[in-house]
């Protein structure tokens, strides 16, 4: 199993659901598949290919758009599943079902980056505190921390 | 019935804070549930403000044990962006730091294993041990956690020709001293007895729920990114990757104790073989728009960077995904089913690096069961209300 084995094999497979395969590194792929096609993708790589291993699912805010990642690895090659979601409607099918191991980082990417994915097991907050104020997702580009006023309790009022 | 009881975020039988909420029936373990947080530093937002080389000292503030993995990981991310060609001398050291870290991280490791297992003379012998690897990252880098060795382009300090023989004149009292350590592990009953079958977590769990590290190898999956993807140089030397077949606690030990020769092996290699000639090439200040995903075998495992750059001297986007998060969907599989005691010992066999937890209390009726998160300062707000009603100290009527 090389890198042209796996590209070969997913343009057999995928055919048109491929919006973009590259290879810019040795043993590193970058396939970029429609949001409605992330799940066969997921379950052909994982049923076909033996990938059952995923490293981490990574996002990132490109302004109208954000991007998902989900990088795959096996002994032979690290796979990442590229999708971009628009912004007024970030919605995310969760790929649990497939990967069990996914959900921790469904719930990092869902309170990071405040996206909603669809048919979660668990979606409780994971990383932010409890009372962390609703709308605020702090991997955005606009969001800015302001250090709230240093209070010194029983201090001058 | 059950009860739920809460371990954490601060408790004696773990090392660092993480909340730990465990139903129990009788003395076995039924459901198991988790909460990060408690030390969540928002890393990942900050490196967007630093710049590359800035970051290099961010990321070796990742973890106070693998510093050297999350700044070698980083690192060669860099450089693949930058397009640098890092020298062949600086790559080894780089390679030397990573094996010594993770000799001291098992050992570290190892001693902790004792301890949980109610072993503590296994426990002081091998942090004994761990001393000299401590001397030999203190002679090269000088410091002993935060080596900083790693710059983008290459290494910040060379080797000379007396620190390689001190090196070498180490390696041979750490063999030595490991080969007691493996009879040791795998041979003293009462040890075994309490490790084995403890934590169990079968291969194909393992595989489906995205360990890493000894915790996978452990359940005789042969994966190791040393091997698989190899960085750095290690396509040039040789080692094995080390399983073991068993799936529990005792399976872990030896694993990690199996790669402390394998690293004794490679260093060995690595001072024989070390390559003459520059150690760092200079790096630009800015990278091409590009994107790359660097990854390393931490001592806990597999370590991800995902690093997009913009073309400015600031990373877009700088994603980290530390070995242990990938460790606790497992780790609360080999929890549940088994007993109450083992709790420190499971949680410990996946040798957590924790910079998480949780800000809530938990507050459980023990009567009914029912349980109720309450954050702190809703607490407070509750204390403050029953306080006026309850009779203070000073008003109780003495009864005698």
């Amino acid at each position: 199993m090389n890198d042209q084995f796996l590209i070969d094999k997913a343009r057999e497979n995928l055919k048109e659901k491929i919006v973009e395969i590259t290879n810019p590194a040795r043993r590193r792929i970058f396939l970029e598949v429609g949001i409605d096609d992330l799940l066969a993708s997921v379950s052909w790589l994982k049923n076909d290919l033996g990938f059952t291993h995923l490293s981490t699912i990574s996002g990132v805010d490109l302004g109208e758009t954000f991007e998902v990642i989900y990088h795959f690895a096996n002994n032979y090659c690290c796979l990442n599943i590229r999708v971009k979601i628009p912004r007024d409607n970030p919605l995310l099918p969760s790929i649990c079902e497939l990967i069990p191991g996914a959900i921790l980082y469904e719930r990092e990417i869902k309170e990071m980056f405040g996206l909603t994915v669809q048919n979660i097991p668990d979606g409780r907050p994971l990383l932010l505190p409890d009372d962390w104020p609703a709308g605020n997702y702090p991997l955005r580009k606009d969001w800015k921390y302001e250090r709230p006023p240093e209070v010194i309790p029983g201090g001058e009022k | 019935m059950n009860f739920q009881i809460p371990i954490g975020p601060q408790h004696p039988a773990l090392k660092e804070p993480i909340g730990l909420r465990i139903t129990v029936e009788g003395e076995i373990i039924r459901d198991a549930d988790i909460r990060l947080g408690y030390n969540h530093r928002g890393i990942e937002k900050l490196a967007e403000q630093k710049t590359w080389i800035q970051n290099v000292y961010l990321t070796e503030r990742i973890c106070g044990i693998c510093s050297h993995s999350h700044t070698t990981c980083y690192v060669q991310g860099v450089e693949k962006l930058m397009e640098l060609e890092t020298p062949k001398r600086g790559l080894y050291i780089r390679m030397l730091i990573s094996e010594l870290e993770r000799i001291h991280s098992h050992l570290l490791w190892l001693g902790v294993a004792g301890h949980e297992a109610g072993f503590d003379s296994f426990f002081m012998y091998v942090w004994r041990d761990r001393e000299i690897v401590m001397d030999i990252l203190e002679t090269i880098s000088g410091n002993r956690v935060h080596y900083a060795i790693n710059t983008i382009g290459g290494v910040r300090r060379d080797l000379d020709e007396l620190q390689v023989k001190r090196i070498l004149d180490s390696l041979e009292v750490l063999r030595r001293r490991s080969q007691y350590y493996l009879n040791l592990g795998t041979t003293e009953p009462s040890f075994v007895a309490r490790l084995a079958r403890v934590g169990y977590l079968s291969r194909e769990d393992a595989l489906s729920l995205c360990a890493v590290g000894p915790t996978l190898r452990a359940s005789g999956v042969p994966m190791d990114v040393r091997k698989d993807d190899p960085y750095a140089a290690y396509d040039e030397v040789p080692f094995e990757v080390c399983t073991a077949g068993t799936c529990d606690v005792l399976g872990r030990t030896v694993v990690r104790i199996k790669e402390l020769f394998q690293s004794y092996n490679i260093i060995e290699y690595l001072m024989k073989n070390l390559p003459t000639g520059p150690i760092a090439v200079r790096a630009p200040r800015r990278a091409k728009p590009n994107e790359v995903v660097s990854r390393y075998e931490a001592p806990r495992g597999e370590n991800l960077h995902y690093i997009k750059s913009n073309g400015s001297d600031k990373p877009e986007r700088l994603k980290v995904r530390a070995p242990t998060l990938g460790n606790y969907a497992a780790t609360i599989k080999m929890l549940k089913n088994g007993f109450i005691a083992d709790v420190p010992l499971i949680f410990a066999a996946i040798d957590p690096c924790i910079c998480c937890a949780e800000r809530a209390v938990a507050l459980i009726d023990a009567r009914t069961g029912q349980e109720k998160i309450m954050s702190l300062k809703s607490l407070k707000e509750l204390s403050l209300k029953v306080s006026p009603t309850t009779t203070r100290k000073r008003e109780i009527e003495w009864p005698l």
